[in-house]
């Protein structure tokens, strides 16, 4: 996967700064320099820590929302535009 | 409506993707769902074209309402969408995956029935948002100045392990989530929905959208940081708020 363009990290990172990174760190979209930060700011940083679990949290559980049972309003139109389409088609059957 | 927490395993950890919970629409093998169904259809399997659209006409309408004014306009879209994917079947190259295709007809329709409509679109989705520049999170959540500056002044408080299984049990906490996607600026549900609802790789999802990697991260964390804070005013016993 693509990773941050290089850039020069500050020495120092705040927890506004990990956590506006915080999506991007999950998904290990960021330079091995900025991970290292966040990961040794995560170990010290209580709040940070719960922010990154949290984040976590939402990204797999909006995953599991139940589905919209949608079914197309004209689902028989459909059906039958595919029908047609298998006709005309020289390699349908 | 019935939730199979089942799913879900005993704590959500954030580092590791093979920790994360299961989500049985990440399966790695799109592509080759993809290709066998593609066959099919291309044989005139009507049960493969039922398949198509059960797997994605929820996500299609969802992606369609970020761009016109109302349901019935969305359900219009798809149902012309799916019409250019049944006439396209049999020119379609597989340059892309099948759903990168059928999402790419779809958002090309969408803005095309948006802009003709004049975008008569609810307020959520006029909403500016830019890939820099606004916070992602509420700043005087951070000292703003001295020695702490950048640093939590109000931190988050911890959920505990069972947070996803409450959440997914309770009627409200869904509804509320669900409200949440709901009124996100259309750059933000889009890519909430495909990435973190229908699980789309990122790499998929920048393609179908439009847009680079760090602009989809960029986009996905404020997406998640507003649900989030949905979910935090919940767990906090503000359920009444949410």
């Amino acid at each position: 996967m693509a990773k941050e363009e290089v850039k020069e990290v500050a020495p120092d990172i705040t927890c506004q700064e990990v956590a506006q990174w915080a999506s991007a760190y999950l998904e290990e979209h960021v330079g091995d320099e900025r991970k290292h930060q966040i990961t040794v700011h995560l170990a010290i940083c209580a709040g940070c820590e719960t922010y990154m679990k949290q984040i976590a949290i939402v990204r797999d559980t909006v995953g599991l929302l139940p589905k919209w049972d949608e079914q197309p309003s004209d689902a028989h139109r459909l059906r039958q535009a595919f029908v047609a389409w298998v006709h005309r088609s020289p390699s349908g059957k | 409506m019935n939730v199979d927490t089942s799913l879900v395993t005993k704590s959500t950890h954030y580092l590791s993707g093979a920790d994360r919970i299961s989500v049985p629409c990440r399966i790695p093998t799109e592509g080759n769902r993809d290709n066998v169904l593609l066959a099919r259809l291309r044989q005139g399997d009507e049960g493969a074209f039922a398949e198509l659209v059960t797997r994605h006409h929820s996500a299609l309408i969802r992606m369609a309402m970020g761009h016109v004014a109302n349901r019935e306009v969305a359900e219009e879209v798809v149902q012309d969408t799916w019409i250019a994917v049944i006439e396209g079947l049999e020119r379609f190259e597989g340059r892309s995956s099948l759903r990168t295709w059928i999402f790419g007809i779809l958002i090309h329709k969408a803005k095309d029935r948006g802009v003709r409509e004049k975008r008569h679109v609810t307020f959520s989705s006029f909403e500016a948002v830019s890939d820099e520049g606004d916070e992602v999170i509420d700043p005087s959540r951070f000292h703003q100045t001295g020695e702490w500056a950048g640093h939590w002044a109000l931190p988050p408080q911890p959920w505990d392990d069972q947070t996803p299984e409450k959440l997914l049990a309770s009627q409200q906490a869904v509804n509320a989530m669900n409200r949440a996607i709901e009124s996100l600026p259309q750059t933000l549900r889009e890519v909430l929905t495909l990435r973190d609802i229908e699980g789309v790789e990122a790499k998929e999802v920048c393609e179908i959208l439009k847009i680079t990697e760090t602009n989809l991260y960029v986009r996905l964390h404020r997406a998640r940081e507003r649900v989030r804070q949905t979910v935090e005013t919940y767990m906090a016993g503000g359920s009444s708020a949410v």
